[in-house]
């Protein structure tokens, strides 16, 4: 048997059942936006794509995420802009920036303003869905760390 | 550019990964394989590998422009190679180029390297100079070229307003060695509407 087999044999009888992550994916590609969505649903993933930030920016409007992979140069808004108006709309939302070439002023610039990840294409999937998964869990950290926040607000409010 | 090979690698190589999906599917859940889906990514394949070779193409052209010092440049060819070069930018910077083919041919003898940098810099330049600063819209943007076999002469006549900076074009000291270097200069058209990359007339004896 071949190895690919052995570890796709993994992705489809296990991570399956167990990965349920909302993802938005953000490219310009509308052919990669396809595929992506298609292998990443294969496993398990919630999947919705845009074709621009502005159309992400909507789109984040209605609808909350585990994580954001997006593209990093795309037309209209670039992925700095980009990443500091989701950042300044949804604080607690975890950003994965796909980019063909990553410098590395370009990624810590990126991490400075917020990026949880940045990944080189093209990715691995395996990789990038290990990322996702990573953010769903600090995301689900900053989310219970507002909400004990909130609660102990509360209890302040009522104790004093 | 190299942006757009990654993107090309990158759904290359998705479309591989489906392959191996679909494969370890067939075999693990005795799903068929699906011969319609099998020649639809190998069409997209192909598809992105002439996407590919087109730019690699046009890379090629590139890296040999410092081939000799002087030729004879073919200027309608110069800027649409730049155009091309530059898709990802002019996109960027909401910029719709129209090249307006030539009359007659435009050609200057200098070299191909610095005049296609110098068609690059107006390109930039067109991209970034905008004064209202808003991305919403597509800008069009014009390309002429003169029908003076001896003044040669490149026009980028934008059609939209506000007018962009054009004080601040090929102002540097790079920018001006450049158009020495390729014996131009520039000249600015009545109330912002464009500028022109035009041949100086050879010195008089």
């Amino acid at each position: 048997m071949m190895p690919e087999q052995k570890t796709g044999n993994k992705i489809f009888v296990n991570k399956e059942k167990i990965m349920s992550e909302k993802v938005l994916l953000v490219d310009d590609e509308k052919d990669f936006l396809d595929i992506m969505s298609e292998r990443m649903e294969a496993r398990g993933m919630t999947v919705k794509t845009a074709d621009s930030a502005d159309q992400a920016l909507k789109i984040l409007e209605k609808e909350s995420f585990d994580a954001i992979v997006m593209d990093f140069k795309m037309p209209g808004m670039d992925g700095i802009q980009a990443l500091k108006n989701i950042k300044t709309q949804k604080p607690e939302l975890q950003i994965i920036l796909l980019t063909g070439y990553a410098t590395v002023e370009k990624t810590v610039e990126a991490m400075k303003i917020g990026a949880t990840d940045l990944l080189e294409k093209p990715a691995d999937l395996e990789a990038l869905a290990a990322k996702i998964k990573q953010a769903k869990a600090e995301k689900m950290l900053v989310v219970e760390k507002k909400t004990e926040d909130k609660i102990k607000d509360i209890l302040k409010r009522f104790s004093g | 550019m190299t942006h757009d090979m990654k993107n090309c690698l990158a759904i290359i190589n998705e479309n591989a990964g489906l392959l191996a999906d679909l494969a370890v599917k067939a075999q693990d859940k005795a799903i068929p394989f699906d011969p319609l889906k099998a020649a639809s990514i190998s069409e997209k394949i192909g598809k992105l590998v002439s996407r590919a070779d087109d730019m690699m193409k046009r890379f090629n052209r590139f890296a040999h422009s410092m081939d000799h010092d002087k030729e004879t440049v073919d200027l309608e060819e110069a800027v649409n190679l730049i155009a091309r070069l530059a898709e990802r930018i002019l996109l960027q910077g909401r910029i719709r180029l129209t090249v307006i083919p030539a009359s007659a041919p435009c050609r200057i003898h200098a070299s191909r390297f610095a005049v296609l940098h110098l068609i690059f810099r107006a390109v930039d330049s067109l991209c970034r100079n905008q004064t209202d600063g808003t991305l919403d819209s597509e800008k069009p943007v014009t390309v002429q070229f003169s029908s003076d076999p001896e003044l040669p002469e490149i026009c980028f006549i934008q059609d939209f307003r506000p007018e962009i900076k054009l004080e601040s074009l090929f102002a540097s000291p790079e920018d001006q060695a450049l158009l020495a270097r390729v014996n131009m200069n520039i000249r600015t058209m009545d109330s912002g509407a464009g500028f022109c990359l035009n041949t100086l007339p050879p010195a008089r004896e």
